[in-house]
């Protein structure tokens, strides 16, 4: 029946093979693989989804950061430079405000100004006066250039038409990058305008811009509109040098982007400097760059590997756990079903033989009463001609009827509705009566039984004449299996607290498998044509039988070296006295 | 010591004439009828029995209301179950209803005899 039933655990359609497609095993293989799969997925699937939105998210916030960052850092840089200059401006306002050509045109003057200004403004390299002829007329600085003339510089002329002008950065006769922050006044007395020029080295500059360095900058620097370097950048050159931008700002706005080194990005922040000819260009490390978000990643990483470690060892033992679990409710419901289905076979048949039993009964009493009327009469008349031999026939008559009874009385006791009488009875003692009647049958046939009982066995409860019944069937079917020569070996000890055992072993030929799962049937027989036929009943009474005094009958069997029966019995307790065994 | 008076209910009428006959051979006052309406007619008739032998399983009226028709009559009497679909149930119920024995056929003589004694001597 079992064969037939869909199993608790199909899990087969995960393979794409039908159950019918795979054998026990491998279904159960396939099924630990659907269930690893499966939970694999389920646990897996979301968290590498939250690993990968995590990722995401958190690469966008540090983006969003660093280019937070660009722009505080490159307005921070523009307000220092700006705010530098402005001063510088202010002082040579006041100076020129001041003073006239006349006046400054005198060197001691010049000198005491620019010692005065120098002490408020480092980075001021020299100071000069240049006439409205282009003609520097004073100079106080380091180069010596008195006389110089100017009127061809593009400072000069940007001075002259501007009340200050902050010039882009050049070499000029001195061969050094500077600039020149420049104011031009007009002369009451010529009417023309003349110039106040404080020359400023690019260094100063730079030094400006160091300010604003940050673990995550990567290069500060200004360039003009033509794309000359006004100061030393970190990775573009220095002051003078060529650099083209891609992107330039509109005004005043700070424009960010992003822009690629090599293989890592990062942003570019550009500002124009007012007032200047300058772009303050700032470049801040891109998200991908920065320290914080490879210790992201590595943490990331770990602690994915770690949970994928750890849920991929939980899900395979899970899976290999459950397989394992199905495996065994499986095997048991199996071992449930055939032993419900041999226990229905057997009352649905004893039942039927409980019926038929009934039935023949009754024809049987008749016979009987009928055969012993006739020995009656036979035994008032003492002269009838063939009296002995009647008599000798009805004898035999009546045999027939007794044996005829004890099959209908077996039957009867195998469907359980005979009266039992249940009492506390010493294995080791029914067994040592079941030989005595069969002794002589073992010993006829050269068969040695070998007995190996345990003293003090405890007792069980039990019918006296079922137990030597189930006795007497299996040792018979011993002698009757070895037939001639050869031993039966009967074992009996306790088990364990609750159980007593018998084993009886025989050296007969033995049980093939198939005839093995049928041997507790009723009505199946393999004394076929021998001098004593079976009635197919002995084993499956032997069967019912034990099983109503609460034991278990095993049997196990190799073809060429024996037979062994092993009955055990629950040892009888005082105070839980039989239950369900009490009733016949 | 007066010879028991038996009587066979049993719808196998072949069975109680012929174990009627054998009882009385062995010295018993024995009277077959096939079933519970002639039984009771028997008893009616002021014949009274020590021991009535009853099947079990007869048409109409069963054993275990003829046992109780029986007992109603005359508590006295002693009824033995002898029947061919024995059952420990029905054997019970019998013992609760006044049944002195409970017998399974086929049934040897001398066994049947040692219980109608027992029975008659009640």
């Amino acid at each position: 029946m079992s064969k037939n039933l869909v199993p608790v655990s199909n899990w087969s359609l995960f393979c794409g093979l039908s159950s019918k497609d795979l054998c026990p095993r491998g279904r159960y293989k396939c099924m630990r693989n659907s269930l690893l799969l499966v939970m694999l997925a389920i646990t897996l699937i979301p968290l590498s989804i939250t690993s990968g939105l995590n990722f995401i998210q958190y690469q966008q916030l540090l983006r969003e950061e660093s280019q937070v960052n660009a722009r505080w850092n490159a307005e921070s840089a523009k307000a220092t430079i700006s705010a530098y200059l402005e001063k510088l401006e202010a002082a040579i306002t006041v100076v020129i405000d001041t003073y006239t050509f006349e006046d400054l045109s005198d060197g001691k003057k010049l000198e005491h100004i620019f010692r005065q200004l120098k002490k408020e403004h480092k980075g001021l390299v020299d100071l000069s006066v240049v006439g409205p002829d282009g003609i520097q007329s004073a100079y106080v600085g380091p180069y010596g250039l008195t006389g110089r003339d100017y009127s061809d510089s593009l400072w000069f002329h940007k001075a002259l038409t501007r009340r200050m002008y902050v010039s882009e950065v050049f070499t000029g006769f001195r061969n050094v990058p500077h600039f020149v922050v420049a104011a031009s006044k007009k002369d009451p007395y010529s009417e023309q305008y003349w110039v106040l020029r404080a020359s400023i080295d690019t260094e100063t500059l730079d030094r400006f811009l160091a300010l604003a360095d940050t673990e995550t900058l990567e290069d500060i620097f200004l360039v003009n509109d033509s794309g000359i370097l006004q100061s030393a950048s970190r990775y573009q050159g220095k002051a003078m040098d060529n650099f083209q931008l891609t992107r330039k700002p509109k005004q005043n706005d700070i424009l960010i982007f992003e822009e690629m080194r090599g293989d890592s990005s990062f942003y570019r922040a550009v500002s124009r400097i007012q007032n200047t000819p300058w772009l303050l260009v700032l470049d801040q490390q891109g998200a991908e760059a920065r320290k914080i978000w490879h210790s992201f990643k590595v943490r990331l990483l770990f602690t994915l590997a770690l949970c994928f470690l750890a849920v991929g060892g939980m899900v395979v033992w899970l899976s290999r756990f459950l397989a394992g679990k199905f495996r065994e409710a499986d095997e048991m419901r199996d071992v449930i079903l055939s032993e419900t289905e041999h226990s229905n076979k057997l009352a649905s048949i004893g039942r039927l033989a409980a019926g038929v039993a009934h039935e023949i009964n009754n024809p049987l009493a008749i016979i009987g009463e009928k055969a012993g009327l006739m020995q009656d009469l036979l035994g008032v008349d003492q002269n009838f001609r063939y009296r002995e031999k009647f008599l000798d026939q009805l004898g035999s008559l009546q045999d027939a009827v007794v044996r005829a009874r004890t099959i209908t009385h077996r039957l009867l006791g195998f469907a359980r509705r005979m009266e039992t009488s249940l009492t506390l009875i010493q294995l080791n003692d029914i067994l040592q009566e079941v030989l005595s009647f069969l002794e002589k049958d073992a010993t006829y046939r050269n068969i040695h039984v070998i007995l190996q009982l345990q003293e003090h066995l405890p007792v069980i409860r039990a019918d006296h004449g079922q137990l030597q019944q189930v006795f007497l069937n299996v040792i018979n079917n011993a002698i009757d299996a070895i037939r001639n020569d050869g031993e039966i070996h009967i074992t009996s000890r306790r088990e364990n607290k609750k159980t007593v055992m018998v084993a009886i072993s025989d050296t007969g030929p033995g049980i093939a498998p198939e005839i093995l799962q049928n041997i507790f049937e009723p009505f199946f027989t393999t004394k076929g044509t021998e001098e004593r036929k079976g009635t197919g009943l002995g084993l499956s009474i032997t069967y019912g039988l034990v099983q109503k005094l609460g034991g278990k009958i095993e049997v196990s069997s190799e073809v060429g070296v024996g037979t062994t029966f092993i009955i055990t019995f629950p040892v009888y307790h005082e105070g839980r006295e039989g239950k369900s065994h009490d009733r016949a | 010591m007066t010879a028991h008076r038996i009587l066979i209910v049993d719808d196998e009428l072949d069975f109680g004439t012929t174990l009627a006959e054998r009882l009385e051979l062995r010295g018993f006052v024995a009277k077959a009828v096939g079933g519970a309406e002639e039984a009771m007619a028997a008893l009616a008739a002021d014949w009274r029995p020590d021991v009535v032998l009853l099947d079990l399983m007869m048409p109409g009226v069963d054993g275990l209301a003829t046992l109780d028709m029986i007992k109603q009559h005359d508590a006295r009497i002693q009824v033995i179950i002898l029947t061919g679909h024995g059952s420990t149930e029905s054997g019970i119920i019998g013992m609760q209803h006044g049944l002195f024995d409970y017998l399974m056929k086929p049934v040897d003589i001398g066994e049947l005899i040692v219980r109608i004694n027992e029975a008659g001597a009640q």
